[in-house]
């Protein structure tokens, strides 16, 4: 497994964009997309270009516009779903046939050995959310298997899923890089250039009506960014058990069992 | 893999402790960035059962991957390793803040609202809304419920790994789960421990579920998809 923390902290603006960074291509995409997913799409497109050498406008004009539509089709299933997901939540009226198993998630939550005491409702909330979480990450990653014109949802789709969503950063130690390198290198022979599609959109001054709601959505992203820079800037969510276990338990015993290897 | 999940089911006392270690283990790896592997003696038996632990049951991720799926799709093998992975992930994700925010106001117990804090501080704010309305319902439909005295359960564990290994628990096939709760109620503090007795009732309809939303293929265990 990939165990490569978040090494960067920056907070990129759709600005730089603008600025027309010179970065390599080698490594610096997949740093970048382990902090978040707009600076993915920022640092991305700049690389790409210059690994393709096709300044060509009418191209990229046409892989940008059948990107602009697969985001857009995202975005309205997004909508869609959320809206669902309340309506569906409004008419529950069995809890005792959860779609995942309580004693499951209680023995998860438990594994961390900082859990105390957890309430009745706490894996009862976690199952219902558990099922929104694979719901969103399965549309997320099928809209990527969509633009690779497949049918078979794939470990690359999911990577690009967790790579292109800001709250999926605590996921990216689960896809291996070579997954990630898949990303990238898949879009280029395609031609859809997906990574760089909101970025592009900017320089040639080309916001369509819905795409304003894309950028207002980036905004929000945007804002939710402080939330995550302190786990960003300590490069793992779970950076922050050293300063809990010090204080209040001593360290895990010595005797540990080795785990079977993850993907 | 139908039958492996099940048989980690009935082990489940013996690798509480395995559980714990394993997942440390894990989190220490993450944390000081090391590919450090603790060499450990481990029955090939005990290490799939603690698999099994550490994770959804795929079929029950695959079901609801179905879902949200048009009916064509297809899911590989390692695509639905891989949710699984993330869904463990995120629950440890959510935990450890709710978990934080526990100790930061001396609290023992981790509350739903605890959960959806948590939430709401690591980005997740679409979930805020519809959750908050399912834990209202959840209230109405199935009484007040707020607390779960897990002390007794945690000795246990800790028993558990300072002896290494777990004797007091000989589970009966097929009612594990239970046994397991029946052998805490003389206890005196699991009377009103309704929602594992649920998830006990979830076992047995594990290849009965009913959702309004009919979706064929929703039993793929072990098919490949590719």
């Amino acid at each position: 497994m990939d165990n490569q923390g978040h090494g960067h902290g920056q907070n990129p603006s759709m600005g730089i964009v603008g600025n027309g960074p010179q970065l390599p291509y080698g490594s610096n995409p997949y740093q970048a997309s382990h902090i978040t997913g707009s600076p993915g799409m920022v640092v991305a497109s700049p690389g790409t270009i210059q690994s393709t050498g096709q300044p060509a406008a009418t191209q990229l004009g046409q892989h940008q516009l059948a990107y602009q539509q697969q985001q857009q089709q995202l975005q309205q299933r997004l909508q869609a779903f959320w809206a669902n997901q309340y309506q569906e939540i409004k008419k529950v009226t069995d809890f005792k046939n959860h779609s995942l198993p309580l004693a499951r998630i209680k023995k998860i939550m438990k594994a961390d050995e900082d859990v105390r005491m957890i309430s009745a409702e706490a894996p009862v909330i976690f199952a219902r959310a558990c099922e929104m979480f694979i719901l969103e990450l399965t549309l997320r990653s099928w809209n990527h298997t969509e633009e690779n014109k497949r049918r078979t949802l794939q470990k690359n789709d999911i990577a690009a899923a967790i790579t292109r969503t800001d709250i999926f950063d605590f996921l990216v130690d689960i896809v291996p890089r070579e997954d990630l390198k898949d990303e990238v290198l898949a879009s280029m022979p395609r031609g859809t250039v997906p990574v760089t599609g909101p970025a592009e959109a900017l320089p040639y001054c080309y916001i369509p009506p819905q795409h304003a709601q894309q950028v207002g959505a980036a905004g929000v992203m945007m804002g939710n960014k402080p939330v995550m820079d302190p786990y960003a800037q300590q490069s793992h969510p779970y950076n922050m058990a050293p300063q809990m276990w010090p204080q209040l338990l001593p360290p895990p015993p010595p005797e540990q069992q080795q785990s079977s290897p993850d993907q | 893999m139908e039958t492996g999940g099940f048989h980690g089911y009935r082990k489940l006392p013996n690798t509480t402790a395995g559980l714990k270690l394993s997942v440390s283990d894990m989190n220490m790896r993450q944390q000081v960035a090391s590919s450090d592997h603790s060499a450990a003696t481990g029955e090939e038996n005990e290490c799939t059962v603690r698999e099994q632990d550490r994770f959804m049951p795929i079929a029950n991720v695959i079901r609801i991957m179905r879902k949200i799926l048009p009916p064509h799709a297809k899911i590989s093998d390692d695509a639905k390793e891989t949710i699984q992975e993330c869904v463990s992930e995120y629950i440890s994700f959510i935990t450890g803040e709710a978990n934080e925010r526990c100790q930061r106001e001396q609290r023992k117990t981790i509350t739903a609202e605890d959960v959806l804090w948590a939430m709401s501080k690591l980005g997740f704010d679409d979930y805020i809304e519809p959750l908050t309305m399912y834990l209202h319902r959840y209230r109405e439909l199935e009484g007040d419920r707020t607390s779960m005295r897990g002390e007794p359960l945690g000795k246990r564990t800790v028993e558990y790994a300072t002896l290494g290994v777990a004797t007091a628990f000989v589970p009966p096939p097929y009612h594990h789960h239970n046994g397991y709760f029946g052998a805490a109620m003389p206890m005196g503090t699991y009377v009103r421990e309704a929602p594992p007795n649920t998830a006990s009732s979830h076992h047995h309809h594990h290849h009965h579920h009913h959702h309004a939303r009919g979706i064929s293929n929703a039993h793929e265990p072990n098919a490949r998809s590719i």
